[in-house]
């Protein structure tokens, strides 16, 4: 019995909330975070007599995530009514793509341990949220905000074997989202939702075995951890001649474990059929090709040309890349400077601790940002002069050209008065050169300040550090 | 198909649609539905109607609008809350959703 | 004799003399609402409707709107802002719409009154007026109360029938306008689907709905078509058409219209058959061609089952947002279940849920090849049968029921094909989608019967050329309740 080696078979449904102005089939408008019920029009209430119209934005949202996901894009939307009582559901249906989702056939490859794993996609489709419900003690307030908000459902084959896989794929769907510019892909604020359904049974097993739900995943690393908790207690849930149930559970982060939602009975029947109030809308090529074409480019894209263009080492592109809009500042900033690996280092760097330091947007103009680093690449302000002028520019649109010539900054790469800088430095402290001659690091490091402090901070001091131990060695 | 349908399979399509009836009425509904399945039998004899294609509308035309992304003035939370019986917090009240 | 006798053509005529004013029109219209006795109206729209009209008085009447200060009521399955609107359903007490529909906006903007809103049969589901939750509607030309008038549009019909206004607009699924015309003595007219928006008007069956109305005439058919027909970006079935008819008015020549014998042959009253006859050998005289085809039996007696299953099945999830929990009474529960299940337990009368669950069983993943499918292929079998025959034709007529209004407790076999077949054949029309029209021929006891004529869609406007043929030979234009007299 305990020789049996398992395997878990995992599909994925990810819900995406799409970034537009107005709802999927509603001109309500689509933002988050407002006060409860001010983002509502009759139709989202249900109300008898509105009809749906379709968002183009969400259509074009649609189509650029299944072309990034190589899907086959239908040239006809269809619309189906999925029918179903729920205290979130307004009009007690939802209008989905049952029959024809938009999109079908896609893949995705993430690298596990520098392998590539393909992971099948069998369809997106288009639809719409439900209500907001919030839940206190003894009763729950419904908030129609988001009803009609327009998602994108993705649906995996059951072809996933390994709880990281299935991470990855979902860390690579909201990549994409984010680099499209689709969604804000937050799990957080459930802008992008994942449920996992996994079974497990004997390896090379022609059937599968019951299929669990894990819904509402709140992070990619719960995705994981609930996958890799729920494949064993599938495994000693068999192991000890147990049955697996056909449930529903949910990741509790406390107790790092799954925990029963309910026990799935009859599966629901959504009494599907086609919607009758929405025509067949057909999209044009040159619609779907504009659409495609119009499409930001995707990291995986940025880290081809980074890497191969640029020739910036991939831990640097891809820590770059963690982030779209340093990304597009990169982007941005390559157009004016060449200094690619000081451009990558101090946008890592430094930008990044600002940004994540003011946890907001900032107002950084790339053109300045080139200019502060050609000004480094070309030896004319050291790092540290750039850092401070950094945080200059960031707060004012001056640019870094103006402040160095205004405050007079400039370094001293020039050998020979550096040497005789040097040179008299050591005359006037032998007890230092003592010192480094007995070992002491530190006598090297109050020579570098001397020179600095000389030289008002204008020494290169890679430059200066490197002659002065040479000069140092001389005597 | 089933030509006839028990009183149980009645009675559950109606409570899964939310409502309840007297038993006189699910007596009648159950004569209908012996009468409606009964025409539908005789439908499916017609010569090839497995063949034909189902018709959802009428007109059987493709439409090519899609309307543009701009968000209309919402209705005031007065408003839409303006039909609803139990409320609180600017927001409709429900007995506790049990999840 | 009172203006709103008239059509809607010679009220303008006289509100253009200056014989009458907006007001005058409103409040007389106003006055009989209120005097009506045959239970038509959820709603008088006394105050709004008033103040309209008199601001109407103070500007100049316009020669190019006839709708100007002409007063009409609206099926209350309509949603208008701010005006209660219950489609005469208890699921719907008291709600108030915060939208206009689109045609009640088109006849706003034409400057039409709305004096007040119809009484249906509940949620538009039922054709014999007796289902609302106001109680039944009865008939103008049968003042004893023993004859239905037809549904579901029964106050839209009463009210013109009886007139109290020249126009009224209802909404035909099956045959909810062109029925209680028949009944009703009244043009009833079911435009090409698509052509005017749905957008307010609550969902029967949207595969099948049609905005349709009520009129005296077949002119001011053609008026209201005129106004109404207009692509509407709210509803994403609505078309954009411009209607066409190369022929010059009221010409009857190049016009062929098919009898259908399997149709016809089941029609037994011999006093409605004969004027029915007569008028077919009438049209002949006049260059009209009559070919008479047989359409199929089996297909006909099709149209029924297929028409139930089809709209049951779109009406039970069309009407799933009714829950008591945005709108409609509110009942106590434990929990929401509870709450939706007693708002609709006591929201629903029993007509409608017996139709909500066959159409629930209909849609179940296991029964949807053998019924609701199958009810769709069916549906395509006969709209193509239709329009093989109409392809050399421009349309179909027969009596439009099988006899006068029946009375209310009257024994009908229902299983005969004067009924399955005559007596609810007018579906077709929203199976293809085409125009379909009712108009008066004759009168039978007292009471008024009709023929209807169905053409191929978009055919709106030779349909009423073709009608207008019709509605001379027999020289019934105008038709209202005789005894209109009482109202003065």
């Amino acid at each position: 019995m305990n020789n049996v080696i398992y395997e878990a078979t995992i599909g994925l449904e990810i819900h995406v909330e799409t970034k537009s102005n107005s709802k999927m089939f509603s001109s309500a408008p689509n933002v988050y975070g407002k006060k409860p019920n001010t983002s509502v029009l009759p139709i989202d209430l249900g109300m008898p007599g509105t009809l749906p119209t379709v968002n183009k934005k969400a259509v074009e949202n649609a189509i650029k995530l299944s072309n990034a996901l190589h899907m086959e894009i239908d040239h006809t939307l269809y619309f189906d009514r999925k029918n179903y009582f729920y205290s979130d559901l307004p009009k007690g249906y939802q209008i989905t793509q049952n029959e024809r989702p938009i999109g079908k056939n896609g893949y995705l490859l993430v690298k596990l341990d520098g392998k590539e794993v393909r992971v099948d996609i069998e369809r997106l489709h288009m639809e719409e949220d439900t209500c907001k419900q919030l839940h206190y003690t003894d009763f729950t307030l419904l908030d129609y905000n988001r009803a009609g908000v327009p998602l994108c459902e993705i649906v995996t084959l059951p072809c996933i074997h390994d709880a990281k896989v299935a991470r990855l794929y979902v860390e690579k769907i909201r990549e994409i989202c984010v680099y499209l510019d689709v969604s804000d892909g937050k799990m957080e604020e459930g802008s992008l939702r994942c449920d996992v359904n996994i079974s497990i049974a004997p390896k090379g097993s022609e059937q599968f075995g019951t299929k669990v739900e894990i819904k509402n995943l709140n992070s990619t690393a719960n995705v994981e951890k609930a996958i890799a908790y729920e494949i064993e207690r599938q495994k000693s849930l068999i192991e000890n001649g147990e049955k697996v149930r056909q449930e529903t559970r949910r990741f509790d982060e406390s107790k790092m474990e799954t925990v029963l939602m309910r026990v799935k009975t009859d599966a629901v029947d959504y009494k599907y059929f086609s919607e009758p109030n929405i025509l067949p809308i057909s999209l044009s090529d040159k619609f779907i090709e504009d659409t495609i074409s119009s499409s930001y480019e995707l990291a995986d894209v940025k880290f081809e040309r980074y890497t191969q263009e640029f020739k910036v080492s991939e831990y640097d592109a891809l820590t770059l890349l963690k982030n779209r809009s340093l990304a597009l500042l990169f982007d941005e900033t390559v157009e004016t400077c060449s200094y690619y690996d000081l451009l990558i280092h101090f946008i890592n760097g430094d930008v990044l601790t600002y940004v994540s330091g003011m946890n907001a947007i900032f107002n950084l103009s790339a053109k300045h940002l080139g200019e502060l680093i050609n000004l480094v690449g070309e030896k004319k302000i050291s790092n540290a002069q750039a850092r401070d002028i950094f945080k200059q520019i960031v707060k004012s649109d001056e640019s870094p050209i103006d402040i160095v010539k205004k405050n007079d900054i400039s370094q001293i790469s020039d050998e020979a008065t550096l040497l005789t800088l040097i040179n008299r430095l050591l005359d006037e402290n032998p007890t230092a050169i003592q010192d480094f001659k007995n070992g002491k690091g530190r006598a090297a490091s109050f020579l570098v300040g001397q020179i600095m402090k000389e030289t008002k901070g204008k020494a290169n001091p890679a430059l200066a550090s490197k002659l002065l131990n040479e000069e140092l060695k001389k005597r | 198909m089933k030509e006839e349908l028990d009183l149980k399979t009645i009675k559950d399509a109606a409570h899964r649609l939310l409502f309840d009836m007297s038993e006189e009425e699910f007596l009648t509904l159950q004569s209908e539905f012996k009468v409606t399945l009964k025409q539908m039998k005789v439908l499916g004899e017609i010569e090839g109607i497995d063949e034909v294609a189902p018709m959802t509308f009428p007109i059987e035309t493709k439409i090519t609008y899609l309307r543009e992304d701009v968000a209309e003035e919402p209705l005031s939370n007065e408003e839409v809350l303006s039909n609803v019986k139990e409320k609180q917090s600017g927001q409709i009240k429900l007995p506790k959703v049990v999840l | 004799m009172s203006y709103l006798d008239l059509d809607i053509l010679s009220i303008h005529k006289a509100l253009l003399e200056g014989k009458t004013k907006p007001s005058l029109l409103c409040k007389e219209a106003l006055e009989r609402v209120k005097k009506d006795t045959n239970n038509a109206f959820e709603l008088v729209n006394e105050e709004e409707a008033l103040r309209l009209a008199l601001k109407l008085d103070e500007e100049e009447v316009p020669f190019d709107n006839v709708f100007y200060g002409i007063p009409y009521v609206l099926k209350d399955n309509y949603s208008t802002k701010g005006i209660k609107t219950t489609a005469s359903s208890n699921i719907l007490n008291d709600f108030v719409p915060l939208y206009d529909a689109s045609v009640y906006k088109l006849l706003k903007e034409a400057k039409a009154v709305m004096v007040a809103k119809a009484s249906m049969d509940e949620l538009a589901m039922g054709g014999t007026g007796t289902t609302s939750h106001i109680g039944t509607t009865y008939n103008p030309y049968d003042p004893k109360h023993e004859r239905m008038i037809g549904g579901s549009s029964s106050g839209s019909a009463a009210s013109v029938s009886a007139s109290i206004v020249p126009f009224a607009i209802g909404s035909d699924t099956g045959d909810s306008v062109r029925k209680p015309a028949s009944y009703a003595g009244l043009v009833g007219f079911k435009p090409t689907w698509g052509l005017i928006s749905r957008y307010g008007l609550f969902s029967y069956a949207p595969s099948l709905d049609t905005v349709a109305y009520f009129t005296r005439g077949v002119d001011d058919a053609r008026l209201l078509l005129n106004l109404l027909v207009k692509h509407d970006l709210n509803d994403a079935t609505s078309l954009d058409v411009t209607l066409e008819d190369d022929e010059s008015k009221d010409e009857a020549k190049n016009i062929t219209l098919l009898v259908f014998k399997d149709l016809d042959v089941n029609l037994k009253d011999e006093v409605t058959k004969n004027v029915y006859h007569n008028l077919l050998c009438k049209l002949k005289e006049q260059g009209i061609t009559i070919k008479e085809v047989t359409f199929g039996h089996d297909l006909l007696a099709a149209i029924y089952p297929t028409y139930n299953v089809i709209s049951f099945a779109e009406a039970t999830s069309n009407n799933a947002n009714l829950d008591g929990v945005k709108f409609g009474p509110r009942p106590e529960g434990k929990t929401y279940q509870e709450v939706m299940m007693n708002a609709r337990t006591e929201g629903f009368s029993n007509l409608i849920k017996r139709r909500f669950v066959i159409g629930s069983y209909v849609l179940y993943k296991e029964n949807q090849k053998t019924l609701f499918l199958r009810a769709k292929k069916v549906r395509r079998k006969i709209v193509e049968r239709l329009n093989e025959l109409l392809a050399d034709a421009d349309g179909f007529i027969s009596l439009a029921a099988p006899s006068i209004a029946p009375k209310f407790f009257e024994a009908t076999d229902k299983l005969s094909d004067a009924y399955v077949i005559n007596d609810n054949y007018l579906a077709i029309a929203n199976f293809s989608g085409g125009p379909s029209i009712t108009l008066p021929i004759g009168l039978k006891d007292k009471m008024p019967f009709a023929v209807n004529v169905t053409a191929k869609t978009f055919d709106d406007l030779k349909l009423l050329r073709i009608a207008k043929v019709i509605e001379k030979t027999t020289g019934m234009k105008g038709l209202s309740y005789p005894e209109v007299n009482k109202y003065e």
